[in-house]
């Protein structure tokens, strides 16, 4: 549109104004405005997307068949699907639809939809198909046995034998299982890639929300969707913005311009947790902060060495207390709180005195010198200086090694770290095995079984009972023996010190505006915003 | 004869951009960091991790993973990047543009202010307004970048509300203005939305001013100091003795020594600043080119590494370029 004389000086002086004049709120009512960090969230395609980031996103683009509740995470509400049953001595899982589903595009949604989304993360074999690999799936089997009955009619026949229960969690909790438009993404499909390039930055999926603009590391804009098959979202817009700076985000609540923030540092929570206008809201995450020895090193390999460091030279209690408030809660066992067969913490805690006993006995008075890898941001750089001190008060000269999230994880899953502060556990589905799975089993611990995904692997340690116990929990039919044998496998844990040591289970701390309403934050990170309007503003 | 020395430069930038894609593209092999690992997660299995790792071309030699890259960057083809999965020449359209417009502001009020500093201290050699420069000078220039940008966030944008916050643009017209050349404050008038290009202003001074001022304490010292070589020579007392005028003298003889050596180091706190602007673009939240790099370099991105190593090659060998340009116009001596 070309500019005239007057307006050019009507953007002067709104210009010469704007420098001036006291800004109101740029939060509009019909808006949500998020700031937080986009760092991790590489790609929207769910058959590619992992961590916590993309999954805040990609849960109000896409629907999945199954949803569990925020409140109570074992329990699992319909989505795309009305109703389910598990069939065939818990072989087989059966799925029927709702009537009258429709994506975005327009085009109805049926049972093939469904089969196809799940079989293409299989295809593309990228990190969401460890889950359902786990499970016994693979890009040769899937069509075999993810297959439809009918339209509306999506079945799943278990491979291997496996707890269904946990099964029907990943379809409700997995991006992994979010409904693609065929179509739509087979229009795009790029050299045979089943549309994975189009789908890092679009989206083809039924959600509450349309992708509006995405521009990675900066801007994410989502759209009410014009015609979702529940009621239309109560929000016009949401727009997520990439901050890092605690102290901007905690600038831009306390001016209004932003509804909602996450990633900020404790202190600054601490501060807007004083403010009337201001909610601080903290949902318990699946995953837990651990420290992890690596037992297949020299220095690590004698059990008392291990119980020294894990048990009795990390202050767990001063952690929690000073570095992770609003982060984390004290827990001590690899099944968090909220899980079934979860334990209370076994109250491991600072004792410096046993610990040099320990060190002694395995011929190591004098200590010894090590290293521990951390991603340098808080509060991992928090936990790993408290541990510096602790390991230096038992008589270990541990170096801080600092780096990025792909050089700590990188060094673990080539097993060539010596201590590591770090973040892990199962976190999406509400069932002991996810947790166990993979923090502590470790099936085959030959360097050559390569199986990085599980911390129990990466930390070189072991142990053929606490594996049983663990896969015949998966297998038990009877829900009471089921819980009865985690919890042996969380008591084992206990006696064998093995390569890792969880601290706290994680909180994900959101500050919002008063006026924001109907948010209910999910420990999955599947937090739907369609029913979040904002009051009086 | 004149062809051939343009051949020559030629030749020699080629050379220079060479080695430094190559330099860089060691240095990224070196790195401890893992692309694949940035794409799949830490918790991917053998398989998928194996896969992921053919598909990058990383299981190839580092010679042949170089002519690839070559081959495709003579084509005009700067590979996709993982971040974004985009084309890397797209990114960079992307974000220079955010950088460019911070950059040239910063370096309008840098030079604005600057120079006539330093010009004002030396003229005004051991008397108050040099001391009230130096002290400027010696702030500006040691004071962290990012501190000035949380003071000038609390101040102005927390406490007085003249400044906006974050970002290019107020959050509730982000993604709302069509791109067009990528300048907000251009593309805003485009579109004629008068409000948005208020908001663009409002965020972009602040971040601007803080660079600037960066940028005005160094240039300030060396023209100070530049100024006061030139003040001392026997022409300038002549033309005193002439009975010239001090501002005749001092902006008529003196200064019009000292263009040349300024544009040398403008050229340079310009590309320093397109480049450089990192800390900045983080207090601010401004989705720049030194923001891009910085956060390609931690997940081991190279493509897009070697891309923006590449555009800031290019932009200094530019910037270099049309300093020596301007040289001939400002200094007979260059003519010859």
């Amino acid at each position: 549109m070309p500019i005239g004389r007057r307006q050019w000086l009507c953007a002067a002086a709104a210009a010469a104004g704007g420098g001036l004049a006291q800004a109101a709120s740029e939060s509009p009512a019909d808006q949500l405005l998020l700031g937080m960090s986009m760092n991790n969230l590489l790609s929207l395609d769910p058959a590619a997307a992992t961590g916590l980031d993309a999954a805040t996103v990609a849960c109000n683009l896409y629907d999945s068949l199954l949803e569990v509740d925020a409140e109570d995470t074992t329990r699992l509400r319909p989505g795309l699907a009305q109703d389910w049953e598990i069939a065939a001595g818990g072989r087989r899982i059966s799925l029927r639809l709702r009537e009258g589903l429709r994506f975005a595009s327009g085009r109805r949604i049926d049972a093939g939809d469904a089969a196809w989304s799940l079989q293409r993360v299989l295809a593309l074999n990228l990190a969401p198909a460890t889950v359902w690999k786990s499970y016994g799936f693979t890009k040769a089997n899937a069509v075999m046995a993810i297959r439809t009955e009918d339209a509306r009619t999506l079945t799943i026949d278990l491979l291997q034998a496996t707890d269904p229960t946990l099964v029907l969690y990943t379809l409700a909790t997995s991006m992994s299982a979010y409904v693609l438009d065929r179509e739509a993404v087979l229009a795009n499909e790029r050299q045979g890639d089943l549309g994975n390039a189009w789908l890092t930055t679009h989206a083809a999926g039924s959600g509450a929300f349309e992708l509006e603009v995405w521009r990675p590391k900066e801007l994410l804009t989502m759209r009410r969707a014009a015609r979702h098959w529940r009621a239309p979202a109560r929000l016009r817009r949401v727009v997520f913005r990439h901050m890092t700076e605690s102290q901007t985000l905690r600038l831009m609540l306390m001016r209004g311009d932003l509804d909602m923030a996450g990633g900020l540092s404790a202190p600054d929570v601490k501060a807007l947790s004083r403010r009337p206008d201001l909610v601080v809201d903290s949902v318990r995450r699946g995953n837990l902060y651990y420290v992890a020895v690596n037992a297949r090193h020299p220095r690590f390999a004698d059990e008392p060495v291990r119980r020294a460091v894990l048990r009795h030279l990390i202050d767990f209690q001063g952690i929690v207390g000073s570095v992770l408030p609003f982060y984390g809660e004290l827990h001590q066992r690899p099944v968090p709180p909220g899980l079934p067969a979860s334990l209370s913490s076994p109250g491991y805690r600072l004792d410096v005195p046993m610990a040099r006993r320990l060190l002694a006995e395995a011929g190591l008075a004098d200590g010894f010198d090590t290293t521990i890898r951390v991603i340098a941001e808080a509060p991992f750089t928090g936990i790993a200086t408290s541990l510096q001190s602790t390991l230096a008060q038992g008589g270990i000269r541990a170096s801080i090694l600092p780096g990025t999230g792909n050089q700590v994880y990188g060094a673990m899953r080539e097993r060539s770290f010596e201590i590591v502060v770090g973040r892990g556990g199962g976190g999406a589905e509400a069932h002991p095995h996810s947790s166990l799975r993979a923090l502590v089993y470790n099936p085959d611990n030959r360097d050559a079984a390569r199986l990085t995904n599980f911390q129990g692997w990466r930390t070189g340690y072991a142990d053929p009972t606490l594996n049983g116990l663990i896969e015949r929990a998966l297998l038990e039919p009877d829900a009471a023996r089921q819980l009865d044998l985690y919890r042996q496998a969380q008591h084992r844990v206990d006696e064998l010190v093995g390569g890792v040591q969880p601290i706290a289970q994680v909180l994900d701390t959101q500050v919002l505006r008063r006026a924001v309403k109907g948010y209910v934050g999910h420990p999955a990170g599947a937090t739907r915003l369609r029913e979040v309007y904002k009051e009086g503003v | 004869m004149k062809s051939a020395a343009i051949a020559r430069g030629l030749a020699s930038v080629a050379v220079t951009l060479l080695g430094l894609l190559l330099l860089t593209f060691l240095i990224g092999r070196v790195m401890p960091l893992d692309p694949v690992l940035a794409i799949v997660g830490p918790d991917a299995d053998r398989s998928t991790y194996d896969q992921v790792h053919r598909q990058l071309g990383l299981d190839q030699p580092l010679t042949i993973q170089f002519w690839r890259y070559f081959s495709g960057l003579v084509a005009g083809d700067l590979g996709h990047a993982l971040l974004t999965g985009s084309p890397v020449t797209t990114d960079l359209a992307g974000v220079l543009p955010a950088t460019v417009e911070l950059a040239t502001l910063a370096m309008l009020i840098g030079t604005l202010l600057g120079i006539p500093l330093g010009v004002l201290a030396a003229t005004q050699h051991r008397r108050w307004p040099d001391h009230l420069a130096r002290v400027l000078g010696l702030l500006g220039h040691s004071t962290p970048v990012f501190w000035f940008g949380m003071m000038g966030l609390l101040v102005f944008y927390a406490w007085l509300g003249w400044a906006g916050g974050i970002g290019r643009i107020g959050l509730a017209f982000e993604g709302t203005v069509p791109r067009v050349t990528g300048l907000l404050s251009v593309d805003t008038l485009l579109a004629g939305d008068l409000v948005a290009f208020r908001s663009v202003l409002r965020h972009l001074l602040l971040p601007a001013g803080v660079l600037g001022l960066h940028s005005m304490a160094y240039l300030s010292r060396m023209t100070r100091a530049f100024m006061l070589a030139q003040l001392s020579q026997e022409y300038i007392t002549t033309a005193r003795v002439k009975g010239l005028t001090g501002w005749q003298v001092v902006w008529g003889h003196a200064f019009r020594n000292i263009r040349v050596q300024l544009l040398t180091i403008l050229a340079l706190a310009y590309g320093g600043l397109l480049e450089g602007a990192v800390l900045v673009e983080t207090v601010f939240g401004w989705p720049g080119f030194g923001s891009y790099l910085t956060g390609s370099l931690l997940l081991g991105d190279m493509n897009a590494v070697m891309g923006s190593v590449l555009v800031i090659g290019v932009l200094f060998v530019a910037l270099n370029l049309t300093a020596d340009a301007l040289y001939r116009v400002f200094d007979p001596r260059a003519q010859a």
